[in-house]
């Protein structure tokens, strides 16, 4: 099993669907939320996605796709 | 090694041992050195700085490294008075801390890998990497060189081949990732987690950015053991800025400056300034930006010091600005024209930043100023084209000279 630590960021449109539960479903990871700040106009959960290592890129790329910031949990590695 | 303690979360202050390690288990909060600064005052003094080597080593007792191994000149730079420029904005004691001149890389970035890299041999790393185009990848790679370390220097695939001549030379192997930043930066992270590198700017973070530090040190020793009154310095990750911070609290701390610190300015471009929008909405986190700005050194969409810095800019009675493009390009070119000091985008966003604040009277006159000019202008010469005067023609013919040049009738 591999895991990944992530921070996802929503955009207000996307608050108030259940992703996460969607995301569970349909790939075989695991989330684990260390944590969250959810407001009205804006959402972040750091969490960790534990799974095989192409589930856990499906789950990204879908995460993505939905329209969710997902960066490392360092922030942006890249340096110009 | 009695100066560090531990490692320590900066969110819910769990501590660690001193060991390779950049994330809290528990809440993902960044890893930072704590120091025993009691035992450090036993052993510092001005007159032992004064007579160390001159290089940042000479403040090795507040670095988390036992032994310098790797950059062994970086640092120690010129700081200026620029009174040419400060008679301009108004400012009587304006000075210039010029680490365009780093060395060997020519910009602040020789600072931190040296501490990264030194502490990676302590910690017995033989590979040192990276995800970088600018900066950081020409300082990582030049002193994996040097230290005789393999260097991998991670990129995205649709880069022109030319951008990375300054890294290239120092023979790293270079891996173009297909992909945009965003997959850059996670795959950075997976190899990080996976591989036993050290990669600078994830899994030796909390050593490399201790490095910045040195920026505060210098100054106030350059200074006559003095703090500044302020501090204008580029916000690019916001770790430079913190840290800058962070240093003249400790010098505060083991008692080898007095007076009050410093009121901390920063500045972005407008392009890509996603810490001063934290601020200006009194927000505790960052909304991740797309960086569209000349300002390419600094343009960090998701800067993963920046709620430190928003706290460090309140904290310290300080403020945060931006820069237009035009604005950065007007930065340069004031400071070259001034005091012959060549700096790139990130320095020239730093000057136009400085003469907003200056000119809104938010630095008094006679205050102490300093301006941190963090790289060095040869290295991103494009930014320029047709910005400049262009030269006059004429031919080999001493009166066509007076005519156009000196403009005789």
């Amino acid at each position: 099993m591999n895991s990944m630590k992530l921070k996802l960021i929503y955009p207000e449109e996307k608050i108030k669907e259940p992703i996460l539960s969607k995301l569970c479903k349909t790939f075989d990871v695991d989330i684990n939320i260390r944590k969250a700040n959810v407001q009205e106009k804006v959402g972040w959960l750091e969490l960790e996605l534990i799974g095989k290592e192409e589930e856990i890129e499906k789950a990204i790329n879908w995460l993505t796709d939905q329209g969710i910031d997902v960066s490392p949990i360092e922030g942006q590695v890249f340096v110009e | 090694m009695a100066k560090v303690r531990a490692l320590k979360c900066k969110e819910c202050g769990a501590e660690y041992p001193v060991e390779p390690l950049h994330v809290c288990e528990f809440c993902f909060g960044p890893l930072e050195i704590v120091y025993d600064y009691e035992e450090i005052k036993k052993n510092i003094s001005r007159e032992k700085i004064e007579k160390g080597p001159k290089s940042l080593w000479r403040y090795i007792d507040l670095l988390p490294v036992d032994k310098a191994t790797v950059g062994l000149s970086a640092g120690f730079t010129p700081l200026i008075k620029a009174e040419n420029l400060g008679k301009l904005l108004g400012l009587n004691n304006l000075y210039i801390k010029d680490d365009s001149v780093n060395h060997p890389t020519l910009s602040f970035k020789d600072r931190v890998v040296a501490v990264a890299l030194s502490k990676a041999k302590e910690f017995g790393f033989d590979t040192a990497a990276c995800a970088s185009t600018g900066n950081l990848a020409n300082s990582v790679a030049a002193h994996a060189a040097s230290a005789g370390m393999n260097c991998y220097v991670f990129i995205p695939s649709n880069l022109e081949t030319n951008k990375i001549i300054g890294s290239l030379v120092f023979n790293p192997t270079v891996v173009a990732v297909d992909g945009n930043y965003d997959d850059v930066n996670r795959l950075s992270s997976e190899i990080a987690n996976e591989f036993g590198w050290a990669f600078v700017n994830i899994n030796v973070r909390p050593f490399y950015s201790e490095g910045s530090k040195t920026l505060a040190f210098e100054v106030a020793e350059q200074l006559g053991w003095k703090i500044p009154d302020v501090v204008v310095a580029p916000l690019a990750s916001g770790s430079l800025y913190t840290k800058i911070w962070k240093g003249f609290n400790e010098l505060q701390e083991v008692g080898l400056v007095e007076g009050n610190l410093p009121r901390m300015l920063g500045a972005q471009a407008e392009g890509c300034s996603p810490i001063y929008q934290a601020l200006k909405e009194g927000r505790d986190f960052i909304k991740p930006v797309k960086p569209n700005t000349i300002a390419k050194s600094i343009a960090i969409g998701n800067p993963a010091d920046g709620p430190y810095a928003v706290k460090v800019a309140k904290e310290s009675r300080g403020d945060i600005q931006i820069a237009t493009d035009e604005e950065v390009i007007e930065g340069i070119k004031l400071l070259a024209k001034t005091e012959g000091i060549f700096t790139e985008t990130a320095g020239g966003t730093t000057i136009a930043v400085l003469k907003k604040f200056a000119q809104a009277g938010l630095i008094g006159k006679d205050e102490v100023v300093v301006a941190y000019i963090t790289g060095n202008g040869y290295k991103t010469m494009e930014v320029l084209e047709g910005k400049l005067n262009k030269p006059i023609h004429i031919k080999p013919s001493l009166i066509e000279f007076k005519q156009k040049v000196i403009g005789e009738k």
